[in-house]
């Protein structure tokens, strides 16, 4: 058994070193294969990056009534933690409101004016509700309108937002589906090219195959070498869209963030490289080997 | 040792390249299968070879009918068969030394058998000093050496050679049929199959005629009459 591997990979090994030509187009065909599949990946992660921040800028503010007590006010807070769809719940007093008025108006000395016309913080303390995600507002506000907490409310601002969240949601929805059906029709056409590749490559030794066989070469002894040969592609061509990915990354980096504001392609490289080199390296020897082993199949019927 | 009894063949195209073709071959003998083209020379050697099923009749190897050989059991039935072609069929991309050595190593043979016997059969066939060349750097009648080579090492009981001299000149077509009669001194059946009438009349040898898939003359020391 030793013996019959060592003998396949040597095979396999040597011819590939000595079909250059063709051997070439196979690695070029799965690099471009595999790199197709990393921008995918890495798309993946821009776009979750851009919908998350969107998502981090909606909330529900709830406003509360003027009396209610801190108690009354910690416990909703409470509360409304302990719900799955809640991300986050942000206390803002009467205090930071008025702080926040004033700070947000401070080069307007007619409002500030009217403030102290009125004499007394006619600002509501409120709660400013983040969801996981933005389709479940509607779920809290149904908590939140319940018995329970209806006399503590003054307002919830859900009707003017609910538009504007729902054509998000929609958005969302919408880029999620583009971006999976674009990537399952890319990655079908890089496996059918790649397969092609290499289907023309085994195409062209198959007059040799024939010669093997009369030699009384077994189907298993025939089909090694050309495993081999799809194994080396794919280890070179993974290797090679590594260090294309790198540089392209590297390159790119400050660019996008910019565009993103945030989302540096060069520090998710650093963050996923590990994952994204066997993810690569897995791609590659597995088109490598599946598009060997079906192309040969054919030629060792008798 | 090979028995063809009733073997017919008659390809999906119509033609009929066998009709009812029976002959029997003993150990060590040298013989030769003549006939223009098309006269079913070559299907006789594929069907031998069982690269070709037949239709009707059967073919028998050291009393075993090879219609029966499971495929999976086909590899080590073609190994008894050392073949030499006319367009010689070498591996373009191994060495002289490795075509050789492929038959070996496909036989299971240890690293040690092939590193003794390959100089040895490449010697025998005046290849010695060309063992590093690929095909495509030798001379028509050394790529046929080393294809007879490449038959010697799977140790053959008999060797099918189909027009080993159809691509050679008369000087390398003389070259190679002495060193198949050299194999049959050394114990092995040889199968030829020719047109070539010069090599027939000097071999002086058993000679079995096909025309239009039949046997018309099958002699013990024949001529190349058509």
């Amino acid at each position: 058994m030793i013996t019959y591997l060592r003998r396949i990979f040597r095979f396999g090994w040597t011819n590939f070193f000595r079909e250059t030509g063709l051997n070439i187009a196979t690695v070029f065909v799965l690099t471009i294969t595999i790199l197709l599949f990393s921008f995918l990946y890495i798309s993946q992660g821009g776009v979750n990056f851009i919908i998350n921040q969107i998502e981090d800028k909606i909330d529900v503010s709830v406003y509360l009534k003027p009396d209610i007590t801190q108690d009354d006010l910690m416990s909703l807070q409470e509360n409304l933690m302990k719900m799955p769809e809640v991300k986050n719940v942000a206390v803002v007093s009467k205090e930071d409101a008025l702080e926040e008025f004033k700070e947000r108006h401070k080069n307007e000395p007619e409002i500030l004016e009217s403030l102290e016309v009125v004499g007394t913080n006619p600002f509501y303390a409120s709660l400013n509700i983040r969801a996981v995600s933005p389709d479940q507002y509607s779920a809290i506000l149904t908590v939140l309108t319940s018995n329970t907490f209806e006399e503590l409310i003054h307002k919830i601002d859900y009707t003017q937002k609910k538009t504007v969240i729902e054509r998000l949601n929609n958005g969302i929805n919408n880029v999620n589906t583009i971006a999976i059906t674009l990537a399952i029709v890319l990655i079908v056409v890089g496996i059918l090219v790649t397969f092609n590749t290499i289907r023309l490559a085994i195409y062209d030794s198959s007059k040799e195959i024939a010669v093997m066989r009369l030699v009384g070469a077994s189907n298993k002894f025939i089909r090694g070498p050309f495993i081999v040969q799809g194994i080396i592609s794919g280890v070179i061509s993974s290797m090679i869209a590594f260090l294309v990915f790198f540089i392209v990354c590297y390159i790119t980096g400050p660019k996008i963030e910019a565009i993103t504001n945030g989302f540096n392609s060069f520090v998710w490289f650093g963050s996923h490289a590990v994952i994204l080199f066997f993810m690569q390296l897995f791609s590659g020897v597995v088109l490598g080997v599946v598009s060997s082993l079906i192309a040969i199949r054919r030629y060792l019927t008798i | 040792m090979i028995l063809f009894e009733d073997v017919s063949k008659t390809y999906s195209s119509g033609i009929k390249a066998l009709d009812k073709v029976n002959f029997q071959i003993g150990s060590n003998e040298f013989v030769s299968l003549v006939g223009k083209s098309g006269s079913g020379k070559t299907t006789l050697i594929k069907l031998l070879l069982r690269e070709e099923e037949l239709d009707k009749g059967r073919i028998l190897f050291n009393g075993k009918n090879i219609s029966k050989i499971k495929r999976s059991h086909l590899p080590s039935y073609r190994q008894k068969i050392g073949c030499i072609f006319q367009d010689y069929k070498l591996l373009p991309n191994k060495t002289v030394f490795e075509n050789v050595a492929y038959a070996m190593e496909v036989m299971e043979g240890t690293d040690y058998e092939v590193a003794r016997d390959v100089p040895k059969l490449l010697g025998l066939v005046g290849l010695e000093d060309k063992l590093d060349r690929f095909p495509s750097e030798l001379s028509g009648g050394e790529k046929q050496r080393t294809a007879i080579a490449r038959a010697l090492a799977v140790r053959p009981e008999i060797i099918v050679a189909d027009e080993p001299t159809g691509n050679l000149d008369p000087y390398h077509s003389r070259d190679i049929i002495s060193v198949l009669e050299k194999i049959y001194e050394l114990g092995t059946t040889v199968i030829l199959a020719t047109h070539d009438k010069d090599i027939i009349d000097r071999l002086e040898r058993r000679v079995i005629t096909l025309d239009k898939g039949k046997i018309i003359r099958d002699e013990e020391v024949g001529r190349f009459i058509l």
